[in-house]
């Protein structure tokens, strides 16, 4: 009998396949897109500036990350269809305990036990989505370019995370075995695997390659939503709305004037006494907090 | 595997069982609306505001035993409500019961307006006006300062560099060494100051630079990733284990209400929070600097209670406990509680520690009427 908890070669090959198309997938996709904008450009646009050579290399990256993951989660699918097999059928009360068990025993749900900060960084930097974008190619390919990187590193992460849970599936089905015909119910079962997942999750968050992973994932989602924002910007600027930058720089006054209004009332509730010191020996000005600020400095 | 075989009228008294529990529970959760789910209801008055931060002065509970008022200051990860949670549990009624006169800070809710706001803000500016305007409306030249977790950095910094202002400083669950969290190295503790060390300063600034603030929901996802089990249940499993049971299940609620309450960390203020404290440790170190001044523990010479969990997983208790042999002041008192973060807020052993221990602290070094 195949071991389930062995990465299936047949599954695996499948799964292989898919990724190959993907790939291939993402090639056509990048290839469409610099045709259909060399064409835009030719009818329409003058001067269009190039596209981002290492567009293709991303493609690439984003496909290798899709193909090992999807190899895990072949193997993950595998794994726990053979464990939801063991897991106790029951009619009493332990009947939503099991079914809970076979729910924490679906694959799909362990990408999202650790991916709470996955989602969140993807609601952070998927924001608006927008259609007419083929005047602005630059930064539109900038966004593309960063939106591939992001799903890329989103990926690799899950890919790490996976293969926790694949660790802890083992090792389940390692302490079902070890326990021969001795009966096992609902309850303990699901007290078992909720103690062994977690102990192998916890472990593997303070390993370096999550921890690795981890970090790019943030990068990536930062840098998505920094793209995006440099488009909008444009949008912002061309239309005559508001931009962030030009809020940001209110918001740095305003902060600096109230900075500057409670530095003058705490002077006023000093003692006449204090106040006579502290105007001959001020405090040390407060370290600017904004790049290239040249305004006055003051203590807060 | 040989499955349990439970007999017959076992199973349909659990199946009753079950089904009537379900029904109660689903009666008990139509019936309750988000206004029945009140935290933070010990009343108080609204006594100082500065933009957004108000300053609140609860009204007594007891006759007034301690002379020198107390200021309750919450960091700017969660809400200071945790002190407060519910009647049974809430630390502020206990000491307003053993006759403290009590304040809190509420540092409200930060927007993207607020992202150019600084730890010396907070610090030196909020907190400075929070205790000037108590220490005026109580007459007093010096108050007692509490500060829980983030709060309790902000407290140690203010007491370093306003030491003749404070006549005691209590910390609740308070880092001070940032990098202790390896004294211990416990799976599952202290994995905040673990991710903080993994990722760059530049990244830090870009991720704010981005967001403007370090949104609340990204700071609660980093919390669930500390219990990644916990969020595969809380929601099924746990809620069926309390549904029939109103108390609980109130009790339960009003917990996810504070959780749900978790304001953006203003931008500057977190990258120095990340970055001056959690990455390169300076609080403890005595290198940090607020409006240009250096934060010297050794200018601490007012009576510390330092207060920790013995089971922190979020602030391990050696990161608090490295206070000790830092300080200028030789009153210096430990009191480890059981349970964990949150534990010694709402756990039911600490009720009975906790407020008496602040209150027995601030009374033995109460001061005299004429000498406040």
């Amino acid at each position: 009998m195949m071991n389930p908890l062995d990465y299936s070669k047949a599954v695996t090959d499948f799964w292989s396949a898919q990724g190959r198309a993907l790939l291939q997938a993402q090639e056509q996709v990048g290839r469409v897109l610099a045709e259909g904008m060399q064409a835009v450009a030719a009818g329409k646009i003058p001067n269009i500036p190039p596209m981002p050579d290492n567009l293709s290399p991303e493609a690439e990256d984003l496909a290798r990350a899709a193909k090992s993951v999807v190899g895990l989660w072949s193997a993950a699918t595998s794994a726990c269809s053979r464990l939801a097999a063991t897991i106790p059928s029951t009619t009493d009360s332990d009947g939503i305990v099991e079914a809970t068990l076979r729910k924490m025993m679906d694959p799909r749900s362990w990408t999202g036990a650790t991916g709470g900060l996955d989602d969140v960084l993807g609601r952070m930097a998927e924001g608006p989505r927008f259609a007419d974008l083929w005047e602005i190619e630059r930064r539109y390919a900038d966004v593309l370019q960063a939106w591939m990187n992001l799903r890329r590193r989103s990926l690799e992460h899950n890919a790490v995370v996976l293969e926790a849970w694949l660790d802890a599936a083992r090792q389940f089905s390692e302490q079902l075995a070890a326990r021969n015909a001795r009966p096992l119910d609902a309850k303990t079962a699901l007290t078992l695997w909720t103690d062994t997942a977690n102990r192998q999750l916890l472990e593997t968050q303070r390993s370096e390659p999550f921890l690795q992973t981890q970090a790019a994932l943030i990068r990536a989602t930062t840098e998505l939503r920094l793209a995006q924002q440099e488009l909008v910007e444009h949008f912002g600027k061309q239309y005559g709305f508001p931009t962030r930058t030009e809020l940001d720089d209110v918001h740095f006054a305003l902060t600096e004037l109230r900075r500057e209004l409670r530095a003058v009332q705490r002077e006023q509730r000093k003692p006449a006494s204090q106040t006579a010191a502290s105007a001959t020996t001020p405090r040390a000005p407060q370290r600017a907090r904004r790049a290239g600020a040249k305004r006055g400095k003051i203590a807060p | 595997m040989t499955e349990a075989r439970p007999n017959p009228a076992t199973v349909l008294s659990d199946a009753a069982d079950l089904g009537t529990k379900m029904l109660t529970g689903g009666q008990l959760l139509h019936g309750i609306r988000d206004a029945d789910v009140q935290i933070a209801t010990t009343p108080k008055d609204l006594v100082w505001r500065q933009d957004k931060v108000s300053l609140y002065q609860f009204r007594p509970l007891a006759a007034q035993r301690i002379g020198v008022p107390m200021l309750i200051c919450y960091g700017l990860v969660g809400r200071w409500t945790m002190t407060d949670l519910q009647e049974d549990r809430s630390l502020v009624r206990n000491l307003l019961n053993l006759g403290l006169d009590l304040y809190v800070v509420d540092w409200g809710n930060p927007s993207r307006a607020d992202r150019y706001l600084t730890l010396d803000d907070y610090i030196l500016g909020y907190l400075d006006g929070c205790v000037a305007e108590i220490a005026g409306r109580a007459s007093v030249s010096s108050i007692n300062l509490l500060g829980v977790c983030e709060g309790g950095v902000f407290a140690t910094a203010f007491a370093a560099l306003e030491p003749q202002r404070l006549n005691t400083l209590t910390l609740t669950i308070t880092p001070i060494d940032f990098h202790a969290d390896t004294v211990e190295n416990r799976l599952g503790h202290g994995f905040i100051n673990i991710w903080t060390r993994s990722i760059s300063p530049e990244d830090v600034d870009r991720l704010i630079d981005a967001n403007g603030n370090l949104p609340g929901e990204f700071m609660g996802a980093i919390f669930n990733q500390m219990s990644p089990m916990r969020s595969l249940l809380k929601y099924n499993l746990d809620l069926l284990e309390i549904a029939d049971d109103e108390q609980r299940l109130m009790n339960w609620l009003r917990m996810e209400k504070w959780i749900a309450d978790r304001p953006d960390h203003p931008g500057e203020a977190a990258k120095q929070w990340v970055k001056d404290l959690y990455q390169q440790n300076k609080l403890v170190r005595n290198e940090w600097t607020l409006g240009g001044r250096l934060v010297d523990l050794g200018n601490i010479r007012m009576p510390v209670l330092n207060v920790y969990a013995s089971d922190d997983h979020i602030i391990p208790p050696a990161t608090s406990r490295a206070l000790g042999g830092k300080l200028g002041s030789s009153d210096y008192t430990e009191l480890a509680l059981p349970g964990g973060h949150v534990g010694v807020f709402v756990g039911g052993r600490s009720q009975a520690l906790f407020a008496p221990a602040v209150a027995s602290f601030a009374e033995r070094h109460d001061l005299p009427k004429k000498t406040r």
